[in-house]
């Protein structure tokens, strides 16, 4: 660790390492201060001009995001020439702005906006026709909408695809008002973390074609989620709301950020497996593919188990929460029934790289390794208790848990989602994350554990 | 189409690596090298230069449509480029740009300055500067081509 110095910023005290950012200090002390092109994952680059700061002894304003912490420096961030310049650079920003909020989707969650109300105010003084155009809607690949008007240059996106992902599809093409960002002609954006531009674009130029005109931020619930993608478990915030009418229902995963698994980001395949998650839930009993009550499907399940007592084979989804297969195993004590939880399905060597997805495709699947139960398939028995495990097994009797449909005959009952209810992960890593229950359904479907505890009663 | 550097601008690449401490200094004489080769510079002839400097293509796609004098369609047109920056506006660039527009056998591309502001208004064709125009003139220059 380098030298600690001192420093005083707004008249205030401060302690920071010797030659780190001064801008990482004024984010990380919560000190206000605007700024479009620094992200802590892509380090500074100097190119928006907003984080202006004046510096004791300096002629002129400095860029935080520029400027190293020395021994006894005086930052001031409110002074009346800082909030001028800051209003200055903001003008030269929004000068060929659309200003369409209405109908843009970054409304709520945009710095341009912010910063409009913190240091602008001010009214434009050139019309819209005088305002140069550029294109509006480019479909930049893997679900990513550019508005070329919007932007404000600030490189985030194209230093993603350069220092990030390593593909370099996104730059900055042109010179003066006709710079845009753009991917070569026929080259689009093509890697698993495109998405993640969307996320970093401080304003409404990149957009997710996914999530575009489905819903307004300000609408919107966010709560903490874990990814079940793969055995990576990224953290991610899940955001839903429940219109009148209408069913809770989550409208996209972020990443949240988590510096022990996922830094800022997250897959793409991961960010959309929401949709997933939402369709073709199992929300009722099924007896041959009939639906049934839930008492009586309860009733039958015991008879079945009683039926095939010490004949019983118990599968688990590697994917459910640890609490839940705590439960499971024992309760298969009780029956005495053999527990796997065969690992080999959830395999996928295609799906795996050195970043952020795994080849286990089961976000629990450690959890499965730690407590030990056997990874092999199942032996031909009586019954088999099918914790949404994705195979099917063959037996003389059947019963499934399963959240979502499947073209089954055999008894099955619904549990929820992971997002529908609460529990803990582990990792590949070893790192154990808590989920909590996020989607509150109009009609509840019963969680694994209210379903076994009806069942072994 | 493909697009092959000649085995002389091969070895002038091979040469000019050795002057260079990174090779991003390749890029703008590579640009140079292959425009001169073809008459403008195909994504192709990106890919080429891409893989001889080992700089990512977007990277060089980003510096040849920076720069004004890089032409990255093919024209069979004569290529007119006229100056737009402030000299050349001040002493009437507007006028010739007008007077060309009439035209329908050259391709006017708006460049930025030509550097030679003490003789504006001008306009280069074919790596030539054409200096101190009037509407006259321009007609003969067009002419003797």
């Amino acid at each position: 660790m380098s030298q600690l110095v001192k420093l005083i910023i707004d008249g205030q005290d401060y302690e920071a390492e010797q030659d780190s950012l001064l801008i990482q200090l004024l984010i990380d002390k919560e000190i206000k201060v605007p700024y479009f092109c620094y992200h802590e994952s892509l380090g500074a680059d100097g190119n928006c001009r907003m984080c202006m700061v004046g510096i004791e002894g300096q002629k002129r304003p400095q860029i935080a995001c520029d400027t190293l912490i020395k021994e006894g420096m005086i930052v001031n961030t409110k002074t009346d020439t800082i909030k001028q310049v800051h209003t200055d650079i903001l003008e030269l920003e929004l000068i060929n702005h659309p200003v369409d909020c209405p109908t843009c989707d970054q409304a709520g969650e945009c710095s341009l906006q912010d910063f409009y109300m913190e240091y602008g105010l001010h009214s434009s003084k050139i019309t819209i026709e005088e305002k140069v155009k550029h294109n509006k809607a480019i479909d930049l690949g893997s679900n990513v909408m550019l508005d070329q008007e919007r932007c404000v240059l600030c490189a985030r996106c194209t230093r993603f695809t350069d220092k990030i992902t390593g593909t370099h599809e996104l730059g900055i093409v042109g010179r003066g008002d006709e710079a845009k960002v753009t991917t070569m002609p026929n080259r689009p954006l093509s890697n698993p973390y495109a998405m993640n531009v969307v996320d970093l674009c401080p304003v409404g130029a990149l957009t997710s074609k996914d999530f575009r005109f489905s819903q307004r931020v300000w609408l919107l619930e966010s709560a903490d989620g874990v990814c079940h993608g793969c055995a990576k478990n990224c953290s991610i915030i899940i955001d839903h709301n429940k219109l009148k009418y209408k069913d809770d229902t989550i409208y996209r995963f972020r990443p949240r950020r988590n510096d022990a698994i996922n830094g800022f980001f997250i897959c793409d395949t991961g960010r959309l497996s929401y949709r997933e998650l939402q369709e073709n839930r199992q929300e009722t009993p099924l007896l041959d593919g009939v639906k049934i009550s839930e008492d009586k499907a309860i009733e039958k399940a015991k008879e079945l188990i009683l039926l095939y007592k010490r004949n019983t084979s118990i599968i688990i989804d590697a994917n459910l929460y640890t609490q839940e297969i705590e439960a499971i195993v024992a309760f298969a004590q009780e029956i005495g029934a053999d527990v796997y939880a065969p690992l080999d399905i959830y395999r996928d060597e295609a799906f795996g790289d050195d970043m952020l997805r795994s080849s286990m495709r089961a976000a629990n699947a450690q959890t499965i390794i730690n407590m030990d139960i056997n990874t092999q398939k199942p032996k031909k028995v009586g019954l088999i208790l099918n914790f949404n495990h994705p195979e099917k097994f063959e037996s003389a009797a059947t019963i499934n848990f399963l959240t979502h449909t499947r073209a089954e005959t055999a008894l099955t009952l619904p549990i929820a989602t992971f997002t529908e209810s609460s529990g803990s992960l582990t990792n590949e890593d070893g790192i154990t994350q808590f989920s909590k229950k996020v989607i509150h359904k109009n009609i509840p479907v019963p969680t694994l554990i209210e379903s076994l505890k009806r069942v072994s009663q | 189409m493909s697009f092959k550097f000649t085995e002389d601008n091969l070895l002038e690449i091979e040469r000019l690596k050795k002057r260079y401490p990174a090779p991003q200094a390749l890029c703008l004489p590579s640009l140079w090298m292959a425009q001169y080769q073809e008459g403008y510079i195909s994504l192709e002839a990106i890919d080429a230069i891409s893989q001889v400097t080992t700089i990512p293509a977007m990277e060089i796609y980003r510096v040849a449509t920076f720069y004004t004098m890089f032409h990255l369609e093919k024209s069979d047109k004569i290529e007119v480029d006229v100056c737009k920056t402030l000299s050349c506006k001040l002493c009437g660039s507007d006028e010739i740009l007008k007077h060309l527009e009439s035209k329908s056998d050259i391709k006017i591309n708006h460049v930025e300055c030509l550097g030679s502001c003490g003789t504006a208004p001008v306009m280069q064709i074919n790596d030539k500067n054409y200096e101190n125009l009037t509407n006259t003139k321009v007609d003969a220059i067009l002419k003797e081509l």
